[in-house]
């Protein structure tokens, strides 16, 4: 099912990190896409964009960001909104995206992404402030479902419930990421494939997977290493509810050669090419 | 003079939605007293106040919140207490932005040992916590924290970050061209006096009491220098041609005429200044100088148009 928003399917692409640069300026691999992590690039005139420009011609581009801070009670830094959309139209990114979470308070910014209290309070005030950031944007919004490592005693609801309402009430998409779903669901005990079977999937317009560390009492969401077999296959799961979406591997630490990082990208294909 | 590229990164802050690693430690958690609420039904900004507040005390304080308190807004897990669980958010808060400020400030941290800088990150962190979306400036503060905190050489560590903040600037300014000797020579002649210069828009001229630059350069090349270093001013200029970062090691002439012709003066106006600058010179001496200074200037590529 192709998503209801058009957004095309660009295939799997890969998170670009710096490392990468020289490989991908001057071997120009066959690659079909790149995310970039959005706030790398704002607040700057200088090399890190001269570097992006020079990419940007060469693949297509998604804006990931970690800033919105979509679930804050701070007001929404319009500022920021600004710098985003301008970054966007720079370098013709394809879709923005986001995670649905909140990074700070009273002005600050933690730079983590902060677990959402899942309520009825919450859920009105972040589909609101969807609804505003995508009026300002004027296009849809893809939200990301975190990796999270506590929970509020006061949730009225499932993150699931809440993420699928709030994708319906602001009519926004979304990016699963199955590495964070499988993450949640050992960190707060329950079955992934519950929380896949409530996702509406012709809003998911990316998928992403990534690999983790597992601490024997929790799992941390880490971005390191190859991506574990149990996540392959959530994604097998998913594509077959939504043929045609884009996949992306995040690898955050440790990052290996552009070869190798590609490669287990690739991997990809003998989850999503078995789909029905 | 030496012009050194260095062989720095590329300025970003690998931001990624990654929690950081070693944010795992097996340090004992502190706990502090509870909070002043008393009811588990707190509104959204309350709860991310009270979130918050815990995320961001420093390590080596305790927690603000007992366990009972904690397990009033956070659930246990079935292997973790709700504090363990809040303090897995605290420790990767703390180290992100320090993450960060390794990566703005490695020759800092070379020069204070990884123990001491991460008690003065720490420190950082909680007297400058960040404000922006982007970390890009994060670390903008590090030279007047280092002047002021309790370290053996506190001016030597605020000059070390002083010029490494100075090339985190010029890695985010803008890219320009530069003016070479083949500009002059479209210059009419009689245009020199009134032509105006404008400087790299990525040139920084910091100013120094000890040698930080050349503790910087021996660290780039695997030549660590002998600490402290003693009392030894300089200018550095430094600035970007294209992807190189350039440092530049000023005489005070140089100093005299980047500075004024970055003030706008015309050249004969910043030349004056410079000769102003070397009158107990001989007059032969002094042309020399004046000469030297200017092709100098232009050929480290410290100017980037010529108005006439």
């Amino acid at each position: 099912m192709a998503n209801r928003f058009q957004l095309p399917d660009l295939g799997i692409g890969l998170g670009l990190r710096t490392k990468h640069y020289s490989t991908i300026l001057e071997q120009k691999p066959q690659l079909d896409w790149f995310e970039i992590l959005s706030e790398n690039y704002l607040r700057t005139e200088g090399r890190p964009l001269d570097f992006l420009e020079q990419i940007a011609e060469a693949y297509p581009l998604v804006m990931h960001g970690v800033s919105l801070s979509i679930g804050s009670s701070d007001p929404l830094d319009r500022q920021y909104l600004s710098e985003l959309k301008a970054l966007r139209d720079r370098v013709g990114a394809r879709w923005v995206s986001d995670h649905l979470c909140w990074t700070g308070v009273a002005g600050k910014n933690t730079h983590d992404l902060l677990p959402m209290p899942y309520t009825e309070e919450a859920l009105k005030h972040v589909v609101d402030r969807v609804r505003a950031v995508q009026d300002f944007l004027g296009a849809p919004l893809a939200l990301e479902n975190p990796s999270s490592y506590a929970e509020f005693s006061g949730n009225s609801m499932s993150e699931w419930e809440f993420l699928g309402r709030l994708a319906e009430l602001a009519d926004c998409a979304l990016l699963l990421d199955v590495n964070n779903v499988y993450v949640s669901s050992k960190n707060h005990g329950f079955d992934p494939l519950t929380y896949l079977n409530a996702i509406p999937y012709d809003r998911v317009v990316q998928v992403h997977v990534a690999g983790h560390t597992d601490h024997g009492t929790h799992i941390i969401d880490s971005h390191i290493g190859p991506v574990i077999d149990s996540v392959w296959q959530l994604l097998a799961t998913v594509y077959r509810r939504c043929d045609g979406v884009p996949v992306l591997l995040e690898w955050d630490a440790e990052i290996p050669s552009f070869e190798e990082t590609h490669a287990e990208a690739l991997r990809a294909r003998e989850y999503i090419g078995s789909a029905p | 003079m030496n012009r050194e590229a260095t062989a720095d990164a590329l300025g970003l802050h690998e931001r990624a939605s990654a929690t950081p690693e070693h944010a795992e430690s097996k340090r004992k958690i502190m706990v502090g007293s509870a909070p002043a609420w008393t009811e588990a039904e707190l509104g959204l900004r309350a709860q991310q106040e009270w979130f918050a507040a815990i995320v961001s005390t420093p390590q080596d304080e305790p927690a603000p919140v007992d366990e009972h308190s904690a397990a009033r807004l956070i659930t246990p897990s079935a292997t973790l207490s709700s504090l363990e669980r809040l303090d897995i958010y605290r420790r990767g808060y703390h180290a992100r932005l320090i993450e960060c400020l390794v990566d703005d400030y490695p020759v800092l941290q070379h020069a204070l040992g990884e123990e001491t800088f991460e008690r003065v990150c720490r420190g950082y962190i909680a007297r400058h916590p960040s404000r922006a979306p982007s970390l890009n400036y994060f670390g903008q503060h590090m030279a007047e924290f280092c002047a002021g905190a309790a370290l053996e050489q506190p001016q030597f560590a605020a000059d070390l970050a002083k010029l490494e903040w100075a090339i985190v600037l010029c890695i985010h300014a803008p890219t320009s061209t530069v003016v070479g000797f083949e500009d002059l020579g479209r210059v009419p002649p009689e245009r020199f006096p009134a032509a105006r210069f404008s400087v790299n828009p990525s040139l920084r001229i910091v100013h120094l009491a000890y040698p930080a630059n050349a503790y910087l350069q021996a660290y780039r090349q695997g030549q660590p220098s002998p600490l402290p270093p003693a009392v030894q001013p300089t200018s550095v200029a430094v600035y970007r041609t294209g992807r190189s970062v350039w440092r530049l090691e000023l005489e005070p002439t140089m100093v005299t005429l980047v500075e004024s012709l970055g003030n706008g003066a015309t050249l004969e106006a910043g030349l004056a200044q410079v000769q102003a600058s070397l009158l107990h010179l001989p007059e032969q001496e002094i042309a020399k100088k004046i000469s030297h200074c200017f092709q100098h200037s232009v050929s480290s590529g410290l100017f980037s148009a010529i108005s006439l």
